[in-house]
């Protein structure tokens, strides 16, 4: 994949963008502070912002702009990128106790109702509804419905800004032994195993391999074949992992990765399957679009052989996974205004169009960025759109689908499927008795949770 | 006849055997700091010979780990000094007194240093939320001494028992008050004990990882917490957590030969497990 | 005034009278920071406490919910179990393990002196340190060990991804960190085991093998019981090693009680329940340190 050329300060004016981007990056072209601080500059001078979020790409590379949202509102940042699992667990220790200890928090994916759900976030409405608060440049209409729907309560108030939807979809890293063996990228989970059965340890390489967050993956399989986490999400929590469907469709996930995949795979994590894939081990995978696009860097083995594609369909349709992350205020915060600020900032036309240019931001939720033809061509793969792929992915989530999620104790959901599936494919249970055991567990969790189901 | 050497060393075998086991024991202490000084590109290259680099100390240094070390450092320390303010004279005090229920108090404090981490954080996790003491030092100092306190009473009452109690009646008999004559002759007597309960009480809050995960967030985080931070979504910092690994493991290694004559029975009291 | 005759006041009755002044402030405070938690921790087992729903926190309603709940839960029984298996093994590895280096260091040669402070390094490192090491080194890609046995002829594939050796691969790691205490303990025993009756047997065509047996062993067996049950205790606190490794999976092979309060309390935010089944942890724990109190009184601290 050939990257466009990191523009420097010098060129910078020349550059011709259009679409909104180009609005934006103009005025960063001038030296312009953003738009929505002019005439307020230091205004939180002596305020320190504490500001946390797992470690995935977009808030890594924030990491080198934080200084700058000091020089230009005076605050102090105090910044910080740990990974996945213990940001999660101090995060939500913090927000339980309603603590002052963080002014801006990724509100994560699988927590994103119990933290909303439970008001441990501000709610951002009264800022966005503010023209005091809120410039029009901002533009909170610019990003994606699909992005910006998990941020929202039942209600549909808003709690947070999102800064990444990570849409599953299937990456074949090595797309070259597929069409070797006149195959292109299998549509249905079918035609999924038929394929593998063709590739696997073709040329040394395991034909397929995906990280164990199985809650995430496995609910398109469940929902292809007609079935549901749930009764009828969100009013009917009631789970309905032990139907026909559940275990049909259980069984097909782990069979494949049972056979077609590399020893131990079943329990690998993001981190561990990630350095597989890229280093060729293994072909088919399941990916977010930030994960797959990693592989398309220069360092990266099969940056030449990838290819994407949307996430297979069964019978039923097509369901895939729609992750979403975004900034929120902890309801404990102590400077919100100030905190509301940052994130106007960090997701702001001007700085996300400029770490798309400067650092190959490969991830946004912003209508506008996805239309500049700067942003299509670097996450444009081996004469792939792949921009198209996650526009039709968020798309398809207007079906609903994603509602499995709105239960306050997903987490505890969200485990459930992990160890059902990593049990079926360790060979510990048949799919029958591992879903049947998820079953009566989860309610079993609901129950001491104190829902009512 | 035998060879000289053999006279010289009529344990060979089990010499040499000992060595061997030696190093298949501490290849994997020695693993972790090689990779420590490796450079990103070959850090899990299987070639011996590597050219060393500082690259992943110096970018410990740039991140918050400087801090989270600092933490550690801090609240250690204040934790061992307290819990020797306050344990040593009760030792003391056990050790001379002849109350009743003295033994009782002698299982109460054996119990709280078996007792599970998770058992005191419950509670003390919902008080320190009125006190708010979450991520704060003064919270992780208060949180140690539950089960530093006890251990340092535990570790320092055979000591005391050491010391013939001649002395001290002699000292009595000159009109020195009990907490006098502690201070001026038993106390002195028992300086390596001193030594040796302070470093072990001091690894043992360096070594806390469960108490400062479910405690601090980002003021008080400790380097224990800090390097599980880098086990990151995006491929893992092999490299920055070996070398954080190296920095906290060091003082922990130097401080433990320096007293390993009193490990024995400091570590009956549990002191560096958990 | 004249001691230790003054007959009103014996010196020591006055001297306990003093020496109280030293053990308050440490009562207190001990008092403050085990007694009242855990006190409070009971508490709370009464109650559905989550920290979601402010109310459940003096709800007193169904006072024993929570441990009814906890025999209709399996993955709690399974729980029990697997805390049951890593017990076990780790008090007879780390035990096996400990007496067998204790018996190659007691000579006093040069090269054994030094190892005996050698071999203590694993048991100071820091758990998290221990965990990564270990995690990094059954990783087969990138293992030491794995390439080792791959050139040997012997590959085996990624430990603590399989259900059947997940649990046994961290119990590994536990007896690599953990072996030098009861090296200690055993060392420390060895040296006291009078000459006299080895000699003895020795004069009388004793085997090595029997020497031990038969003189050596029933020696330092009270000092191998004690040590076995401090293993047996700090068994029952494994976390770290757990967390960096498994995280208790997979499934849930490695989820300890310890492992499976932690989940259900800081993950879950089941306060209440969790609570419950750390009470029951206390307990056990009461019961097994009375136990060695018991015993190393009998044994009048030889074992230290």
């Amino acid at each position: 994949m050939k990257k466009p050329s990191i523009t420097n300060g010098v060129n910078r004016g020349r550059r011709r963008l259009v679409a909104a981007g180009s609005v934006a990056v103009a005025s960063a072209a001038l030296g312009l502070r953003a738009p929505a601080v002019i005439g307020q500059t230091k205004r939180f001078s002596g305020v320190t912002l504490n500001v946390s979020c797992w470690s995935a790409k977009y808030p890594r590379l924030l990491e080198a702009y934080v200084g700058e949202f000091g020089e230009l509102t005076g605050a102090k940042v105090n910044y910080d990128t740990p990974g996945l699992q213990v940001y999660n667990q101090r995060a939500d220790l913090e927000l339980s106790t309603k603590g002052a200890g963080y002014d801006v928090l990724n509100i994560t994916f699988i927590f994103s109702n119990r933290w909303i759900g439970n008001g441990w976030f501000t709610p951002l409405d009264p800022y966005l509804n503010d023209r005091n608060k809120t410039q029009a440049d901002f533009d909170f209409a610019d990003f994606l419905p699909g992005a910006v729907s998990p941020m929202k309560d039942r209600k549909g108030v808003v709690y947070g800004v999102p800064w990444v939807t990570d849409s599953g979809m299937s990456v074949a890293t090595r797309y070259d032994i597929l069409q070797a063996s006149g195959l292109g990228m299998p549509d249905t989970f079918e035609e999924l195993e038929k394929t593998l059965a063709v590739i696997h340890k073709k040329d040394g390489v395991a034909g397929f391999l995906t990280d164990n967050h199985w809650g995430f993956w496995y609910p398109p399989f469940l929902q292809g074949y007609g079935g549901d986490v749930f009764r009828g999400a969100p009013d009917d929590l009631m789970p309905t992992l032990d139907t026909p469907e559940a275990i049909h469709s259980a069984d097909l996930l782990a069979r494949i990765v049972r056979n077609y995949s590399l020893p131990g795979a079943g329990g690998m994590s993001y981190g561990q399957t990630q350095e597989l894939l890229r280093a060729g081990k293994a072909n088919y995978a399941f990916v977010t679009h930030v994960g797959g696009m990693s592989h398309a860097e220069p360092e990266a083995k099969v940056a030449k052989t990838l290819h994407f594609s949307l996430y297979p369909r069964g019978p039923k349709g097509r369901f895939p996974g729609i992750a979403s992350h975004g900034w929120g205020i902890p309801a404990g915060s102590k400077n919100k205004d100030a905190a509301w600020e940052f994130i106007k900032w960090a997701t702001s036309k001007t700085l996300i169009t400029r770490m798309v240019r400067e650092k190959h931001l490969g991830s946004v939720t912003r209508r506008s960025i996805y239309d500049a033809p700067e942003y299509r061509k670097l996450i444009n793969v081996n004469g792939q759109d792949t921009g198209q792929i996650v526009l039709d992915t968020i798309k398809l989530g207007e079906q609903g689908h994603m509602k499995y999620r709105t239960p306050p104790v997903y987490p505890q959901v969200n485990v459930q499927l992990n160890q059902a599936i990593g049990r079926i494919i360790s060979g510990q249970m048949s799919a029958k008795e591992s879903m049947t055991q998820a079953q009566t567990s989860l309610i079993a969790d609901f129950r001491r949770a104190g829902m009512k189901i | 006849m035998k060879p000289a050497w053999e006279t010289r060393f009529p344990n060979w075998r089990g010499d040499l055997f000992t060595l061997a086991l030696l190093v298949i024991v501490l290849f994997p202490f020695v693993w972790i700091i090689q990779l420590s000084f490796r450079a990103k590109a070959d850090i899990f290259d299987s070639a011996i010979l590597f050219a060393p680099t500082l690259e992943n100390y110096r970018a410990l240094w740039q991140g918050n780990f400087a801090l989270s070390f600092v933490n550690s450092i801090i609240s250690a320390t204040s934790a061992t000094a307290l819990a020797m303010i306050v344990g040593v004279p009760a030792a003391f005090a056990l050790s001379r007194a002849s109350f009743r229920g003295a033994h009782r108090i002698g299982l109460w404090i054996l119990v709280t240093r078996m007792a599970p981490p998770v058992a005191f954080t419950i509670p003390l996790f919902i008080v320190f939320r009125y006190l708010e003491l979450h991520d704060t030092r003064t919270g992780l100092v208060i949180i140690y001494l539950t089960f530093s306190l006890a251990f340092v009473i535990w570790m320092m009452k055979p000591f005391f028992d050491a010391v013939p109690r001649e002395l001290e009646e002699a000292a009595a008999i000159d009109g020195c008050g009990t907490w006098k004559t502690f201070l001026t002759i038993t106390l002195p007597l028992t300086g390596p004990g001193l030594a040796a309960t302070a470093v072990l009480c001091f690894i043992g809050a360096w070594n806390d990882f469960f108490f400062a995960l479910i405690l601090t967030r980002t003021h008080a985080s400790t380097a224990p917490v800090a390097i599980v931070g880098f086990m990151q979504y995006v491929g893992w910092e092999w490299g920055r957590m070996a070398a954080a690994g190296t920095l906290v493991m060091m003082p922990v290694v130097l401080f433990s030969i320096v007293v390993r004559k009193y490990l024995v029975h400091g570590l009956a009291a549990g002191s560096i497990k958990g | 005034m004249v001691y230790p005759g003054a007959v009103a006041q014996p010196w020591t009755e006055r001297r306990d009278r003093e020496l109280v002044w030293g053990l308050v402030p440490a009562l207190i405070m001990l008092a403050s920071l085990t007694a009242g938690p855990i006190a409070y921790l009971w508490l709370t087992s009464l109650t559905p406490l989550n920290l979601a729903q402010p109310a459940t926190q003096w709800n007193f309603d169904q006072p024993l919910a929570n441990y009814a709940s906890m025999f209709g839960d399996p993955r709690f029984a399974n729980s029990v179990v697997v805390q049951v298996k890593l017990s076990i093994a780790s008090v007879v590895l780390q035990l096996l393990c400990g007496l067998g280096v204790a018996l190659l260091l007691h000579p006093n040669t040069k090269i054994r002196t030094v190892a005996r402070s050698g071999m203590l390094v694993p048991m100071v490192l820091p758990p998290i340190v221990v965990g990564i090491t270990w995690l990094a080194l059954f990783t087969v890609d990138i293992s030491p060990i794995h390439r080792l046995f791959a050139w040997i002829g012997l590959p085996f594939g990624p430990l603590l991804t399989n259900p059947s050796t997940a649990l046994w691969a961290v119990v590994f790691a536990g007896t690599w960190q953990h072996f030098p205490f009861a090296m200690l303990m055993s060392l420390a025993a060895l040296q006291m085991v009078p000459e006299g009756p080895i000699e003895a047997a020795r004069i009388d065509g004793a085997s090595r093998f029997q020497v031990f047996w038969h003189v050596r062993l029933p020696f330092i067996a009270p000092t191998l019981v004690v040590a076995g049950l401090f293993i047996l205790i700090d068994s029952v606190k494994a976390f770290p090693l757990l967390y960096i490794m498994t995280d208790g999976g997979p499934g849930e092979v490695t989820e300890v009680t310890n492992y499976y309060v932690y989940r259900q309390v800081f993950t879950f935010s089941l306060w209440g329940y969790g609570s419950a089944i750390a009470v029951l942890m206390m307990i056990a724990v009461f019961l097994l340190s009375y136990l060695i109190d018991r015993i190393t009184r009998r044994n009048d601290g030889a074992w230290a």
